[in-house]
């Protein structure tokens, strides 16, 4: 049994007991990218955990009981098992697992309470749907181990909220009833600015576009929707920059020294009209996806953060899923033969986009 | 009545002094620019329309279609106030180009250009076809001719180049020299009845068909090789949303092209100068003339320089300043200023362990790279099927594009003009002019008159008219044309147009409905924000210095952002100075936007108002990626002006 995965070992990378999420950044790590350091709770903690407590019936119970229930009785039963997993005993050698790995990022980090994101990696890729209805939790500037350790409990629960619970995979699917979760802890990067990536225009599909979008503060703005956030549109074969629309921003989230948690805080007003990015940040940022692309085989989705030193991070990489699961449809619908497209449009017949791209 | 009929003097009273029957519409922002017939006409410039023929005049006869048309001003090629001779490059295109779209081929959408001069500026107007009928009649045609042409494309364009060489041959031979006072033994006892008068008329005849015959070949296939460039923008631009101009154009031009041959010849000299030990020489005065002379002293070496530079100079320093549509755009060969400029420059670079050559192979590596990665990111094979054809035929048509240019305009069009200087010598010689350059305020039909009435004043050997009519008549001209100078004119003229099909018009002017647009909204905003087509990526911060006139070039300090009406290749070796280039006219083919884009120069063109809004000295931010000019701040003060620039 394996209950610590840390993301800098070369063991580590694409770990199925890392879950989805932080198999990739182990990935992503050993590939070179500047992943904020930290370590995987694996699989096998969480089944361990289940075990030891006796629960592991009871989840698949839930599980069974919650497919196809109404809505009153899939509350109860969430209620119920998030109750039992927040109160059950951890057996000793994963609470101790746990400890001895926060103490080493501690060490690392050179503060004995070293802040920490502690965020949930599902094992299914199924389950992707499952972190769009907010069931996966991200909590962040946790600090000290008995706090990392009651937040790997709450990552643990989550799994049994009413959504993940009612949350199928689709059609033709095999249900699972026994998936399991990975908690990840990684060094808090307190972000001047962060944002997401993606490395083809989500709105046309084009291909030859990185698209930013990034916020003063913490990227749970631009996630969650809640904040604004300016949006950079980068040509990926020149670095040109060929859109941008810079936001006026009064708020983002940061730690609020006040609660010690995260909240939205005023920004500066000196930044408030300020582009979050600066141009060679944009180049760098879209230089960075354009790599990340390069070496996933695939169009990417990309969380990112600068930290204080100006320097860029990796917080998240998933595949894209809107553009690449569509149908590839033409492009252009137009005659092959050159001489022949251009006499038509010396007759008014131009090149147009092909149905599905409008 | 007019120039075209010398006999009779010019009018006394100009037809603008005349009441006009009823009031010309002025311009209303957002919707329409001011009719051509409310253009006042300037101070001290009353009568100028005696310069000009009468075909190219507003007239109220015409004055309904006249109106309801629309006139953008063609600064591209002729930004000042027209020489009467220098229509003659005008009045070619006038049938040259339209001819191609309305009988050659003819282009399905598009009619002829109209040309109108008012006060002295070219204004044009394309015309669409609009009538469904119509386009799929020329559309038969068109597929037909326009096809042998794109299908035979290369052999198409080699009998082109060596057409192009023999009319330049040919126009070289022609020669103008004084008449003599008794005709040479030799033409009497060779017995061919023919004499210097003779010669000269028919030289002058040749002289004039010269310039049609290469101003046909000029537009013979032009219209072709920008419409599948565009074809090949348009898919660029469906399946790359936002992807720029220039980056379309890099997959595309070419890297060995003509227009950049004079540039290399002074790499070259360069390099030859500092192997032969000839770089102090060279260094050693400003004036080409002193530095020429302190390297022919130079013993062997500088007989080998001065014969590498001979071999140079024909015909790459036939190098037009300018668009090479007038005479005042003076070659490089006729001043050797500008290349003993670039010269110095790269022999500096030299001597401080720089290699000035074109990283050739980096850029050709480059373009391959930027297509294969576009190529890559289309979504079906059928996609990629397209957009190789494209690619391909866009890469076939694009030498003809390019190199015309310099067959056309710089070669073939300095020399012309270097050849009516040569006749304006033996009118001078004659007593009609005090200067050579007086030749330029004739229109090309009264040179023809006035040339027989030097023939007849030589025949009979009483003084001829020409000696006392040509002095004050070119002193009033000369007058006129300064006061039409001192006015800038509106970028636009009429009511705007409905359809803009014409490809010439999108490809070259920039005139695309959007710029229509926004002229119409900038007119009256008074806002220092000026709006173009983005020619070459990147952003620059630096004071602006106006330059309405080559010879200003001199004036450009290290970086300063220039703004002109046009930027000309030839001013190459000011580039490596400048932080960016404004221009008011020109779209991403300007004949002038590749070299820009080749120096790696931010540059915005086809602005409109650049050099009527901004001021030498004003502080400027212009972003080659946007397209957007900014007027960040006034000049301090007249005499910083240009001195405090930014980035320098």
């Amino acid at each position: 049994m394996t209950y610590i995965l840390w993301l800098d070992s070369p063991d580590s990378a694409g770990d199925p007991r890392l879950g989805g999420k932080f198999a990739s950044l182990a990935e992503m790590t050993a590939a070179g990218f500047t992943v904020p350091g930290g370590f995987g709770v694996t699989t096998d903690a969480y089944r361990a955990f289940l075990a030891a407590a006796g629960l592991a019936e009871q989840a698949r119970e839930t599980r069974r009981r919650a497919r196809g229930a109404g809505l009153e009785t899939v509350e109860s039963l969430s209620a119920a098992m998030t109750r039992a997993v927040e109160s059950a005993p951890m057996p000793a050698e994963v609470e101790d697992a746990i400890r001895g790995a926060y103490a080493a990022l501690a060490e690392r980090a050179g503060d004995p309470a070293a802040p920490v994101a502690v965020r949930s990696s599902g094992e299914s890729e199924d389950l992707a749907g499952a972190s769009f209805a907010g069931q996966y939790h991200t909590y962040l500037w946790v600090s000290g181990a008995d706090q990392v350790l009651a937040h790997v409990r709450r990552c643990w629960a989550g799994m049994f909220g009413p959504a993940v619970l009612t949350y199928r995979p689709a059609a033709g699917q095999e249900e699972e009833t026994d998936f399991a979760i990975c908690v990840g802890v990684q060094e808090m990067v307190p972000a001047r600015c962060a944002g997401v990536v993606f490395t083809l225009d989500p709105v046309t599909g084009d291909r030859s576009k990185v698209v930013i979008e990034g916020c003063w503060g913490l990227g749970e703005g631009v996630v969650s929707g809640a904040i604004t956030p300016s949006r950079f549109v980068v040509d990926k074969v020149t670095f040109e920059r060929v859109g941008s629309s810079v936001a006026v921003q009064e708020t983002m989230f940061a730690l609020d020294p006040g609660t010690g948690t995260t909240g939205l805080v005023d920004v500066p007003a000196e930044l408030r009209e300020q582009s979050c990015l600066t141009d060679d940040q944009i180049r760098e940022l879209a230089g960075l996806a354009k790599r990340i692309e390069r070496h996933r085989g695939a169009a990417q989705d990309i969380e990112w953060a600068l930290g204080p030193d100006g320097g860029l991070r990796v917080l998240q990489v998933r595949p894209e899923t809107v553009w690449s699961n569509r149908a590839r449809e033409r492009l252009v619908s137009s005659p092959a033969r050159a001489i022949d497209q251009v006499v038509a449009r010396f007759a008014g017949i131009g090149v147009t986009r092909g149905p599905g791209r409008a | 009545m007019t120039a075209t009929s010398p006999q009779s003097p010019p009018p006394p009273t100009p037809p603008t002094s005349e009441p006009t029957p009823q009031p010309a519409a002025a311009a209303v922002p957002g919707v329409r620019f001011a009719s051509p017939f409310a253009v006042p006409t300037p101070p001290g410039a009353e009568g100028w329309e005696s310069m000009y023929p009468y075909y190219a005049l507003l007239s109220e006869d015409r004055r309904k279609d006249e109106d309801a048309r629309f006139w953008f001003f063609d600064g591209m090629h002729n930004p000042e106030p027209l020489y009467p001779f220098d229509t003659i490059a005008t009045e070619n295109w006038w049938v040259a180009v339209s001819q191609m779209s309305t009988r050659v081929w003819p282009i399905p959408l598009a009619g002829g250009i109209d040309h109108r001069i008012v006060n002295g500026y070219l204004y044009v107007s394309p015309t669409a076809v609009t009538d469904q009928e119509q386009i799929a009649a020329r559309a038969r045609h068109f597929a037909e001719r326009a096809g042998h042409y794109y299908e035979n494309w290369d052999e198409i364009y080699a009998g082109w180049e060596a057409k192009a060489r023999d009319c330049i041959e040919r126009l070289k031979a022609i020669d103008f020299a004084p008449l003599p006072d008794l005709e040479p033994l030799e033409s009497v006892t060779g017995g061919r009845g023919l004499y210097s008068s003779y010669d000269l008329l028919t030289r002058y005849t040749t002289l004039i068909n010269n310039f049609f015959e290469m101003g046909s070949y000029h537009f013979e296939m032009l219209n072709l090789g920008y419409g599948a460039y565009l074809t090949f923008r348009e898919f660029c631009q469906a399946a790359f949303p936002g992807i720029s101009d220039q980056t379309i154009a890099s997959m595309v031009s070419g890297i060995d092209i003509m227009l950049f041959r004079p540039d290399d010849e002074v790499r070259k000299l360069a390099a030859l100068a500092v192997e032969l030990g000839l770089d102090r020489a060279l260094l050693s005065s400003e004036d080409p003339d002193e530095a020429l002379a302190a390297v022919a002293g130079a013993g062997d070496p500088g007989a080998r320089w001065l014969a590498a530079f001979e071999a140079a100079k024909d015909p790459w320093f036939w190098f037009s300043t300018g668009a090479g549509y007038q005479h005042s755009d003076r070659a490089w060969i006729d001043d050797l200023r500008l290349p003993f400029r670039a010269l110095r420059g790269y022999i500096a670079g030299l001597r401080a362990g720089e290699d000035i050559r074109r990283p050739l192979e980096a850029i050709t590596e480059e373009r391959e790279r930027v297509t294969a990665e576009y190529r890559s990111y289309l979504p079906t094979d059928e996609d990629r099927e397209s957009f190789d054809g494209l690619v391909a035929l866009a890469r076939k048509v694009f030498p003809f594009v390019e190199n015309h240019n310099f067959y056309v305009e710089h070669w073939h069009h300095s020399m012309f003009w270097s050849k009516v200087r040569s006749l304006g010598r033996v009118f001078v010689a004659h007593g009609f002019f005090d200067d050579e350059e007086d030749i330029f305020y004739l229109h090309r039909t009264e040179v023809q008159s006035a040339l027989y009435d030097l023939l007849i004043g030589w025949g009979t050997g009483i003084e001829p008219r020409g000696v006392t009519y040509w002095r004050p008549e070119i002193a009033r001209r000369r007058r006129i044309r300064e006061a039409l100078k001192a006015h800038s004119p509106a970028p636009a003229l009429g009511v705007p147009p409905e359809f803009l099909t014409e490809p010439l018009t999108i490809m070259l002017w920039g005139i695309t409905p959007e710029a229509v647009q926004d002229w119409l909204g900038v007119a009256d905003s008074g806002e220092r924000v000026l709006r173009g087509v983005a020619a070459s990526p990147g952003r620059a911060v630096g004071r602006a210095r106006v330059i309405l006139d080559p010879e200003q070039l001199h004036e450009v300090r290290d970086g300063e952002i220039l703004v002109c009406r046009i930027t000309a290749p030839s001013w190459a070796p000011v580039f490596s100075r400048l932080a960016a280039a404004v221009s008011d006219v020109g779209g991403i083919m300007a004949h002038t936007a590749i070299v820009c884009r080749e120096y790696g120069l931010p540059s915005v063109v086809g602005t409109g108002f650049a050099t009527t809004t901004v001021r030498t000295g004003e502080l400027l931010e212009v972003d080659g990626d946007t397209g957007t000019v900014r007027v960040l701040e006034e000049p301090e003060a007249a005499e910083d002006a240009g001195i405090a620039a930014v980035g320098a």
